[in-house]
């Protein structure tokens, strides 16, 4: 025990004497830094604004004047998905989705104004973000520290005397794994205590324990490569090229490679092509404002059987109202069932794409990260879905006002003259309905859940790592 | 030369290398061929159901009015002869859009987009192959040249026997640079011998790569010395490609974001919506004065014929008054983004790896300015149907059905401004 604590140490005291060790380690905090403090200050102004939007929103459709109730379906309603505290860690899929939908009745409408769109292009690996640095560029910086941690030794002849003093290969591996891991239980540090402060913002401390987790586990991943291949081979210059072909393939290559396989072979059918033919269904369904559309006879016998009345004049309750409710609820039904069709389509695209885990941790990192975060895929479906919710019951609110508060006759003259159209209102009070909407992440261990298929494949690469090179070491000769 | 040739193809590390950047342009070069030809497909199908779907509802159909609302127009962006090497803004930007005649503002910005995913980590196309993945192999091809003979004991005797000392390291990295270039160029020549791509557009874009792997070329050999070790080497250019490929383009995206702001694009929606909510309850005449404004030939037709109760002619000037009032706002929005760009451009020269990406996504169309050509075109389109509506509607002829099938305006890809 005290030969690895005494290797650790001693592999410390080459690192700090390193010129280049020194530099990379400042460059990379640097970077961390300003990383960490600039994407935490955009992600608060944003949540700031979509916060602040939301409130306006719904003050501005309760504040308007008397109006007939169907206008205000029209007049229609927002939904605005703030950032989770953890977004200022890893921004997910939230640049590249909408971040606002217009809600109105008779449409579901899609996220609009993605950042992503009115952002300058210049290339490179985009904004970064701290995920982003830990994921893909921290790996090359355990690579140039790491690489001759065991085959230095070799090639300065050093192996021999080391191993004459009854220092094993094994006890070799786990000094220098020992000072790898503090090594990256250091760098890890500003990741905890940049999710950390999610925790100030009602985040829960589990998920930002295991989002802290999956890291260290991605980067012990990349140590035990960089200390296994650096036992294996002959010379430094092998180790780090090997490592560096590693890398390329595992953070630059498979990642891309597997987004293009995920979409040749499930391809997107598109929203036009959906569009269409949602719109020949909805077309079955009869037109909610037309009243004397064939599709609402039944609606229409029914009502005059249950009141015994002759004609829907005599109904004591608006009968184009009713028809606006029925209508509106077989078409949510409609439009329903092919938002479902097209999300579970991109679920399982996703799916294709994280399978690829397997052959590379980042791909396993990235989606793990982004499911703690609650930024992926499956949150911002969960968003759609509340938006939706809250569509259908403002626009069911609205069509109730409309069978209860409105006659028939009035609403029947609404366009004879002024004050037909003034009679054929209903009081605003009926807009205090609305349902303040305010979007909340899902709870730490259902994400954890999510995230569970990758942090499986990362432990498992790490065990399967960790095997071979402890393994490699027991044949480690001179 | 000869022998330095022989020395090259006897070096199993740079085979390796150039190996793996003909295999990777490959890749990107099918991949990219087979998702141009999707979406080639797709546009077809498109716009086949687009066509046939018009004529169906126009059937239908027993006024103007009615006709403009229900009807859909398919407008689209085909992807050029170049776009198999580049993705561009295709990935985030629509390139296919369906537009019916209401206020344009309040439908040119919803997006057709795929998997928020795909976008997120990005496309394996050569634009990313010749960008990001080139630089690093021209630095594992180069970097031990000095080093590694030193290391071996051969760089005095090397340095002696040429003669003149940089002639055998210059030879040495030129051969190599060529190999790579060669094992690049090649994928790229038979997707554009399959794509038909322009000749100038495939010599701008070699022209441009060998400029790229040469500039990184020079940059390793001023670098890369015989004084440090191979792996010492290594690292410092694997810093310096981190810096000139990821750490100065984001440099660059977050200046001009900050530089030039963009009004909420929620805003002009918005602003849209209210003034067409609005136009139901104040008076027609209200609504038609900013109408009549901008199209005063209409000025003897706007009477208000009020036994119907409703006119599909007041409609759709409402439809329209409500995208003047967005008009300034959405021209903002659109500066903003045209500013954004024209900075990027400026200053892209600072990272070759971003000059290089956005000259890639300039010649296969994929750029900005492609996505903002094609929203003008969209634009442009919608005024063509609104003026070919207008005389329909205001001078209330009777509805033809036939006619509207065969002389309704058709979106034209190549229509030019």
């Amino acid at each position: 025990m005290s030969q690895i604590v005494a290797i650790a140490k001693e592999e410390w005291r080459y690192w700090l004497r390193s010129r280049l060790v020194q530099i990379g380690l400042i460059v990379f905090a640097l970077l961390l830094i300003v990383t960490s403090v600039l994407t935490a200050s955009r992600v608060s102004e944003i949540r700031h604004d979509r916060e602040h939007q939301q409130e306006q929103a719904e003050q501005t459709f309760r504040d308007q004047p008397d109006r007939h109730p169907h206008r205000m379906v029209h007049y229609g309603h927002y939904a605005f998905r703030a950032p989770t505290p953890l977004a200022q860690f890893d921004p997910g899929v939230d640049a590249v989705t909408g971040q606002s939908i217009f809600l109105e009745g008779h449409r579901q409408n899609s996220a609009m104004f993605a950042q992503a769109r009115g952002t300058a292009r210049a290339g490179g690996f985009g904004s970064l973000t701290p995920a982003l640095i830990y994921q893909l560029f921290l790996p090359l910086l355990l690579i140039a520290i790491g690489h001759a941690a065991i085959v230095r030794e070799r090639e300065a002849r050093t192996l021999a005397p080391l191993m004459s003093q009854g220092v094993n290969g094994p006890t070799l591996y786990l000094g220098k794994g020992l000072a790898i891991l503090t090594l990256i239980m250091g760098l890890s540090l500003p990741a905890l205590f940049g999710s950390g402060l999610a925790i100030t913002q009602g985040e829960s401390a589990f998920a930002v324990l295991s989002l802290y987790g999956a890291y260290c586990l991605y980067l012990a991943i990349w140590g035990a490569l960089i200390l296994t291949v650096s036992c294996l081979v002959r010379s430094r210059g092998i180790a780090l090229g090997l490592l560096l072909l590693v890398w390329i393939f595992s953070a630059l290559i498979v990642p891309r490679i597997a987004v293009t396989w995920a979409s040749y072979s499930l391809p997107s059918e598109g929203k036009i092509i959906t569009d269409m033919r949602m719109n020949e269904d909805l077309r079955k369904l009869g037109d909610g404002h037309n009243s004397a559309d064939p599709a609402f006879a039944k609606l229409r016998s029914n009502l005059l059987a249950q009141y015994d009345v002759d004609s829907v004049d005599e109904l004591p309750v608006n009968f184009r109202g009713l028809v606006a409710q029925q209508s509106e609820g077989e078409l949510t039904a409609t439009l329903n069932k092919y938002a479902e069709k097209r999300m579970s389509q991109e679920l399982e695209q996703s799916k294709r794409l994280d399978s690829f885990g397997v052959i590379s941790p980042y791909v396993a990192i990235s989606a793990a990260s982004r499911a703690l975060a609650g930024t992926d895929l499956s949150t911002h479906h969960r968003f759609l879905r509340e938006a939706e919710v809250l569509r259908f019951d403002f626009v069911q609110g609205l069509n109730k006002a409309h069978i209860e508060k409105l006659s028939y006759a009035d609403d029947m003259a609404r366009n004879k003259d002024e004050a037909s159209g003034k009679k054929a209102r209903v009081s605003s009070e009926n807009w205090q309905m609305l349902q303040n909407f305010s979007f909340q992440p899902n709870t730490a261990s259902a994400r954890f859940g999510q995230a569970a298929a990758s942090l499986l494949s990362l432990l498992i690469w790490l065990f399967g790592i960790v095997f071979i090179g402890f393994f490699a070491s027991r044949k480690l000769q001179p | 030369m000869k022998h330095e040739l022989f020395f090259l193809l006897k070096d199993r590390a740079a085979l390796l290398w150039m190996m793996i950047a003909f295999l990777s342009a490959m890749v990107a070069v099918l991949l990219g061929l087979n998702e141009v030809h999707q979406q080639r497909t797709a546009l077809a199908e498109l716009q086949k159901l687009d066509r046939v779907e018009r004529e169906l509802t126009l059937e239908e159909q027993s006024d103007w009015g009615s006709a403009a609302y229900y009807t859909f127009h398919l407008t689209y962006d085909p992807p050029s002869d170049f776009a198999f090497a580049a993705f561009g803004e295709r990935d985030v930007s629509p390139w296919k859009h369906r537009i019916r005649m209401l206020a344009l503002e309040g439908q040119i910005y919803e997006t057709d987009a795929d998997n928020p995913d795909f976008a997120l980590i990005g496309r394996f196309d050569y634009s990313f192959v010749a960008a990001l993945l080139t630089p690093l192999l021209v630095i594992l091809l180069l970097y031990d040249l000095r080093s590694g003979e030193r290391a071996a004991g051969r760089l005095n005797l090397i340095e002696t026997s040429a003669g003149q000392a940089s002639r055998v390291w210059v030879t040495r990295t030129i051969l190599r640079l060529i190999g790579l270039y060669i094992a690049l160029l090649i994928p790229l020549c038979i997707g554009a011998a399959i794509e038909s791509t322009a000749i100038t557009t495939l010599v701008g874009a070699s022209l441009t790569l060998l400029f790229y792997i040469l500039f990184w070329g020079a940059l390793v050999y001023f670098i890369a010395n015989a004084k440090r070790t191979g792996s010492a080497n290594l690292t410092y250019l694997t810093g310096m490609w981190l810096f000139l490929c990821a750490i100065i383009p984001a440099l660059l995206v977050l200046g001009v974001n900050n530089s030039v702001s963009l009004p909420d694009g929620g805003d002009i929606v918005l602003t849209q919506r209210e003034a067409v909510n609005d136009a139901w309850d104040i008076p027609k005449e209200v609504t038609y004065t900013p109408f009549l404004e901008r199209l005063p030939e209409w000025v003897d037709y706007t009477d208000w014929d009020g036994a119907k109760g409703f006119e599909w002619k007041w409609y759709y000037a409402f439809q329209q008054v409500g995208d003047q009032k967005a008009e300034a706002l959405s021209q903002a929005y659109r500066d903003g983004r045209l500013k954004r760009d024209e900075l990027t451009s400026r200053f892209s020269l600072i990272s070759p790896a971003s000059f290089i990406q956005r000259h890639f996504e300039k010649l296969a169309k994929t750029d900005a300015a492609a996505s903002f050509a094609y929203e003008t075109r969209v634009r442009n389109f919608h005024k063509d149907l609104r003026e070919w509506h207008y005389p329909r509607l205001f001078k209330d002829m009777p509805f033809d059905a036939e006619g509207a099938i065969i002389e309704v305006p058709l979106y034209s890809p190549d229509a030019t401004e």
